[in-house]
């Protein structure tokens, strides 16, 4: 089709104006994927951060606890017995199972009084589900029986502590009466999790049990599975609880994170916005570029229509020429965010922790944040800088058409 | 049956608030064949006139017949269809695309009207460009040609498609004596050889010499027509 081929031999004109609008288009998608690329890092780290510092993949407890677990309530409290914690662990796909209990304290240095997520564990089983261990800088983890503490190191900073120094914490028991733990600093934690850092005091489960005199009470069993397993195991879990007859129930990671899932929701949104404006970039340039085009062909637009060519004909041309651009600039963006969101995936973002810059404090990762892929993204970008290229040029390419061919041919 | 008829036609631009009259009343009937010109100072309404009987523009008043049909008062997509089939155009400036060769200029009018045969459509543009003296020059762009050999394409393209009509503005006016001579008695051969309609408004007497029939406007209206051997 002879009007296909003048559209695209019409991209070698203003070769300049053309590469400056594909340069235009390429670099605002390349924005978009980049941005699409550190939020999901972002998003895939947080996520990392809940499972593995926070709530491990699967979490089991009493439903009314659940209700309530914001609280950090001593009732509906799990017993433990230890054929449950065997047959959950023998379950396929559970990698581990720790049993916690967690508690409201307030941390007293003798001189200041902050309050603290207290948190019973038993080391062993801790390990197995969550990576925490790996993040102690100083010290060392504590064993049961010990009347020992690991806390975060912005919490050793705020409360003036370091190891061996010991601490009391002023709890109220299950019968809402107060007492004391007095514990020594084992360990300091530096984990990629703030709230680890900034609020958790862990201590041995028993000492903790003892404390809060709940027995062998545990608020909850934090298990660890193989990721993307955690829908089939917990409904695994259900159906088993059911059939014994135990008042339990099993939630996944993601029913614990509901604010971070709400993030990510708003990431979303923010992403959205972010690809309003790439299209809005994109739609100025070709829009511009048509119009220029249009203005600076006035004459060869009245010649078209004194050999007879009809309107959509010409707009055709024009159309053929803008998509053209949107198409260059689609395939230029997706190969500058192919490699930038491959350098960011390989090489990550930036270096916080070798800037001496503590990001935990924002709730983010210690060190780099790396870039995820989201080839579907490309691909997205790649349709939508044509349809984009072939919407926004038909008006400006109809006014063109359109021109009287009179006042066209003469530049009236 | 004439191949042109102009019955009263008049044409009044507006200008703001002000009307301007271009045509006072044209009656002109061209028969096939002719290679008349249109002459008369600035203003007179020459290329208004050319644009009436090329359907580019249409009369504020009259009729106008092509081919036995009336063609005043066709819609925007009527008029493109007739000028598509019936009509050539040769304009002063040329008005080649730049971005495609000579052969792909021409090739471009006869595309709008011929969709079948790739190997007719070549014959036949390759012919055009040899009768008018561009063999071996079609394939280089309009940058790379002179005024004159531009002007041979604008003529090519407009008879390829073998129109009734074809009129041309003023072809000769960005040419030098030489190309301009070179240029009418192009057209002169295709009017003899094809029985091309040719109607072509120009300043230029060497160009009136060709011409078989001269009709002078003055004023918007046609104050001499005179008919030679």
């Amino acid at each position: 089709m002879f009007s296909f081929k003048l559209g695209l031999k019409n991209l070698t004109r203003q070769k300049r104006r053309n590469v400056i609008t594909i340069l235009v288009i390429a670099f605002a998608f390349f924005g978009y994927l980049f941005m699409d690329s550190v939020m999901g890092g972002i998003e895939e780290m947080s996520f990392s951060n809940i499972k593995n510092y926070d709530t491990g993949n699967i979490q089991v407890v009493h439903p009314e606890y659940w209700k309530d677990r914001e609280k950090l309530p001593l009732e509906n409290l799990i017993y433990i017995n230890q054929d449950i914690v065997d047959s959950i662990k023998n379950l396929d796909g559970v990698l581990g199972v720790s049993p916690e209990l967690r508690f409201k304290a307030n941390l007293n240095n003798g001189i200041d009084e902050v309050s603290v997520l207290g948190l019973g564990i038993s080391s062993e089983q801790y390990n197995e589900v969550f990576a925490t261990q790996n993040y102690i800088i100083e010290g060392s983890m504590f064993s049961t029986g010990e009347s020992k503490a690991v806390i975060g190191v912005k919490l050793a900073e705020l409360m003036d502590l370091k190891v061996n120094d010991y601490i009391t914490l002023l709890v109220r028991t299950k019968e809402d009466t107060f007492n004391t733990i007095d514990v020594e600093i084992s360990g300091l934690l530096n984990a990629p999790n703030p709230m680890i850092n900034n609020g958790v005091v862990f201590v041995p489960l028993d000492i903790a049990q003892q404390g809060l005199n709940v027995g062998d009470g545990v608020s909850l069993l934090a298990l660890k599975t193989a990721s993307g397993d955690e829908d089939k195991i917990a409904k695994v879990l259900m159906d088993s609880f059911k059939n014994k007859d135990l008042d339990l129930k099993a939630y996944s990671w993601r029913e614990s994170a509901e604010s971070v899932i709400a993030f990510s929701t708003a990431k979303k949104g923010g992403a959205g916005t972010i690809l309003s404006v790439v299209l809005l970039i994109g739609m100025i340039g070709i829009v511009n570029n048509v119009i220029l085009s249009a203005l600076e062909r006035t004459a060869e637009i009245g010649m078209m229509k004194a050999l007879g060519m009809r309107e959509w004909e010409i707009v055709f041309v024009f159309m053929v020429e803008a998509t053209g651009i949107g198409i260059l600039g689609g395939l230029a963006g997706c190969l500058i965010g192919f490699t930038g969101v491959g350098l960011m995936a390989k090489y990550g973002f930036v270096d916080y922790s070798a800037m001496g810059v503590d990001i935990s404090e924002f709730g983010l990762p210690i060190d780099k944040i790396y870039g995820t892929w989201n080839y579907p993204a490309f691909s997205f970008l790649f349709i939508l800088s044509i349809m984009v290229a072939l919407l926004s040029s038909i008006l400006p390419a109809y006014w063109a058409a359109h021109k009287d061919p009179v006042k066209a041919i003469y530049h009236r | 049956m004439s191949l042109l008829e102009l019955k009263g036609v008049k044409k009044i631009y507006q200008q703001g608030k002000i009307k301007v009259p271009a045509l006072r009343g044209v009656d002109l009937i061209v028969e096939q064949g002719e290679f008349s010109t249109i002459f008369g100072p600035s203003g007179s309404g020459k290329t208004t006139l050319l644009n009436m009987i090329g359907c580019l523009d249409t009369p504020t008043e009259g009729e106008i017949r092509l081919n036995g049909n009336k063609v005043s008062d066709l819609s925007r997509k009527a008029l493109a269809m007739t000028r598509r089939f019936n009509i050539g155009f040769v304009f002063q400036s040329y008005n080649l695309i730049p971005v495609l060769t000579a052969y792909e200029n021409v090739e471009f009018a006869i595309r709008l009207i011929d969709h079948t045969s790739e190997l007719k459509v070549k014959e036949r543009v390759l012919k055009i460009l040899e009768e008018v003296g561009l063999k071996g020059l079609e394939n280089r762009r309009p940058n790379e040609l002179s005024g004159g050999e531009s002007q041979r394409v604008a003529i090519a393209r407009a008879l390829v498609k073998e129109p009734k009509l074809v009129l041309a503005d003023e072809p000769t006016a960005n040419l030098d004596s030489k190309n301009a001579a070179d240029v009418v008695k192009i057209m002169v051969k295709m009017n003899k050889e094809l029985g091309t309609t040719f109607i072509f408004s120009t300043h230029d007497p060497m160009v009136m010499e060709y011409a078989h029939r001269y009709i002078n406007l003055k004023d918007g209206m046609i104050s001499a027509d005179e008919r030679r051997g």
